[in-house]
């Protein structure tokens, strides 16, 4: 049971993070399809920044400096360019997936994916069962209860959610949508980086290609079932995770008496029956402006 | 009224239409200009790769051996990723119509792309690596195929031999029929040893995702199994990177360069040499009296073998490179029996 605990959190964590800077986005009034781009920058920076640099504190900066200026990117895009948000946050994932392979190979030649010489620390022997998994999995319950406070419990916080649901109301009271969107981005670039390096380095020290395999996506759909909410959007990546580390157990307790490709797709078919459970609860999607009924980009 | 238009044809971001229209008649000109410039550098030889590089296998094998003929035989090398099957066509067509003298490219979903086009450019020589023979064949086309079960056959010996309890594992990137196969060549071998053996099979879901593999294999290690045949190409990283975690636990994996990835748990690995095949097939069109058809590889040409991994000799724990170098020569046996036709495998596609 322990394993499979230990399991779910390793594959989950990476998840969570990147949920969680979609829940940010989301709640300032953006749908950010951009996760999936962001991650992966997040993957690569980390493990080049490691064989680099030789230090993980510095491959760690370079992973956020990067996902934040990704983010500005799309801010930018959005905000003064005015192009769709989710034709720009799909645009920012094929520049993170192209851009990322084309940086390792110039920089590493295409003869090999990119091994890093160690990883993020780990939690250690002290902690018995968990001690292979990375201090980003035990400070992610901190992450999300500081992102609860933040966003609940403080005064910017609800400038966030009006810029979301009511940015023309926001404006009337002298705050700014646009600053507070592009500080919602940025926050969420770390998170991203976050993300991306516990995928890369947590237990792996390897970037390949695409490695994020679809998990900025998944982590926007577990915004959309958690309804922005930072708990309940945590535990939505977590619920996705769940349900991946079932498949893959089925996949070898039951070994060829299930079909391969259904147990690998309950992932997938989770996410989408939690999308639909989201709309059921809620009456459905609201438009592209998240909350809002107004357009303010 | 001129600047009644001006105001129409304009966006409110200043961009006028026709300035606008301008540009990109000049982009597409300019577009279709290029394989005419890529023609005046010389004869061009293309792989046109469905995997993306940086697997530590068989794309980058692929690249590194294109590179090497290419500048052996004074040709101009193109490599592209095609990673959408939407993409096939119009790549194959611009390399065609830029005068490529050969385009390569790798596995089944290429087929239909090659069919419909090798007849409009004759004078290109298409290879296809690890496909199925095209009916009826085409003059300018070869499809190689590859009898990779019989590297699995032997690992399923191995392993059953290393397995204290006879516990095995399989993880492929995506179930298809050669990777079934592959899988079964493993059962079938290794109950020749232990006939209570088991074998866990499972897939990954993608053959890019070595988190994925990590998650399987950690939690097959954790079952019990002692032995793992990788078959998933850049996911294997994560398979040998749950090897490495727990002592004692072996892979077999797919290329040389895995070697370094694991020293102490990749222990051997099915060698399928893609670049060195490319080489081959590439070398082979330029000789005189080629013609197109099917080509089937397999133990015995180069291309494909089961070989013991000189880091873990080197490297791996004593006992265990004390076990391999024990139980070897009868992986010899069963090589030289496959080869000569005394030992046949059985070739099943189902799970």
């Amino acid at each position: 049971m322990i394993d499979f605990i230990v399991a779910v959190l390793r594959s989950g964590t990476p998840l969570v993070y990147v949920a969680l800077a979609g829940m940010i986005a989301q709640r300032a009034g953006l749908w950010h399809l951009g996760l999936e781009g962001i991650m992966i920058i997040g993957c690569c920076a980390t493990i080049i920044g490691i064989v680099l640099t030789g230090s993980y504190a510095l491959a760690i900066l370079i992973a956020c400096v990067l996902c934040i200026l990704a983010s500005m990117l799309l801010w930018f895009v959005i905000e003064k360019l005015k192009a769709n948000p989710i034709i720009a946050g799909l645009g920012l994932t094929g520049f993170g997936v192209g851009g990322t392979a084309l940086a390792a190979q110039s920089i590493f030649g295409s003869q090999a994916a990119v091994t890093a010489p160690f990883g993020a620390p780990r939690l250690g022997d002290s902690f018995g069962a968990f001690a292979s998994l990375s201090i980003f999995v035990a400070a992610m319950p901190a992450v999300v209860a500081l992102l609860w406070v933040l966003l609940r419990r403080t005064r910017f916080g609800l400038q966030l959610a009006a810029c979301g649901e009511h940015p023309f109301a926001a404006r009337s009271l002298g705050i700014d949508p646009e600053r507070i969107r592009l500080f919602a981005l940025c926050v969420g670039g770390v998170l991203c980086a976050i993300g991306g390096a516990e995928l890369a380095s947590g237990s792996l020290q390897i970037f390949a290609q695409n490695m994020t395999a679809g998990r900025g996506f998944m982590g926007f759909a577990a915004v959309v079932f958690g309804a922005a909410h930072p708990v309940w959007t945590a535990l939505a990546a977590l619920f996705f995770s769940l349900v991946g580390a079932i498949g893959i157990r089925a996949q070898i307790l039951f070994g060829d008496a299930v079909p391969h490709d259904l147990l690998l797709a309950l992932p997938y078919l989770a996410t989408v029956l939690g999308v639909w459970i989201s709309g059921r609860l809620r009456g459905g999607a609201k438009g592209a402006n998240g909350f809002s009924e107004l357009r303010d980009y | 009224m001129t600047e009644i238009h001006d105001a129409i044809s304009s966006s409110p971001n200043g961009l006028r239409r026709r300035d606008f229209l301008k540009g990109a008649a000049v982009a597409v000109a300019g577009i279709g200009l290029l394989p005419q410039l890529a023609l005046a550098q010389g004869a061009i030889v293309a792989l046109v790769h469905t995997q993306a590089a940086g697997d530590n296998g068989p794309v980058d094998s692929m690249i590194a051996k294109l590179n090497a003929i290419a500048a052996e035989r004074g040709f101009t090398p193109r490599i592209v990723y095609a990673s959408d099957a939407a993409t096939y066509e119009t790549i194959f067509r611009t390399l065609g119509d830029a005068g490529a003298a050969v385009i390569v490219s790798t596995f089944n979903e290429v087929a239909e792309a090659f069919k419909a086009l090798a007849p409009e450019y004759p004078d290109t020589k298409w290879i296809q690596l690890f496909g199925d023979p095209i009916e009826p064949s085409l003059p300018n086309v070869v499809t190689v195929s590859y009898d990779y079960y019989l590297g699995c056959y032997l690992s399923g010996l191995f392993g059953a031999m290393m397995s204290p309890l006879g516990k095995l594992g399989y993880i492929g990137g995506i179930s298809l029929p050669p990777l079934n196969a592959d899988a079964n060549a493993i059962k079938a071998a290794m109950t020749t040893v232990k006939p209570d053996a088991t074998l866990t099979v499972a897939f990954a879901g993608s053959f890019q995702d070595p988190a994925k593999g990590q998650e399987i294999a950690t939690q097959m290690y954790k079952n019990g199994v002692d032995y793992i045949q990788t078959d998933s190409a850049a996911t294997d990283a994560g398979i040998i990177a749950a090897a490495n975690e727990i002592p004692g636990k072996l892979v077999s994996g797919i290329s040389p360069a895995q070697y370094k990835l694991g020293p102490k748990s990749v222990a051997a690995i099915v060698s399928l040499d893609f670049g060195q095949s490319l080489y081959n097939e590439v070398a082979a069109t330029l000789k005189d009296g080629w013609k197109g058809g099917h080509t089937k590889t397999g133990l015995g040409t180069g291309v494909i073998d089961f070989i013991l991994s000189p880091v873990f000799v080197d490297q791996g724990d004593p006992a265990l490179v004390a076990k391999a170098k024990e139980v070897w020569p009868k992986i010899e046996e069963a090589r030289a029996r496959i080869l000569d036709g005394s030992l046949a495998v059985p070739f099943n596609t189902t799970l």
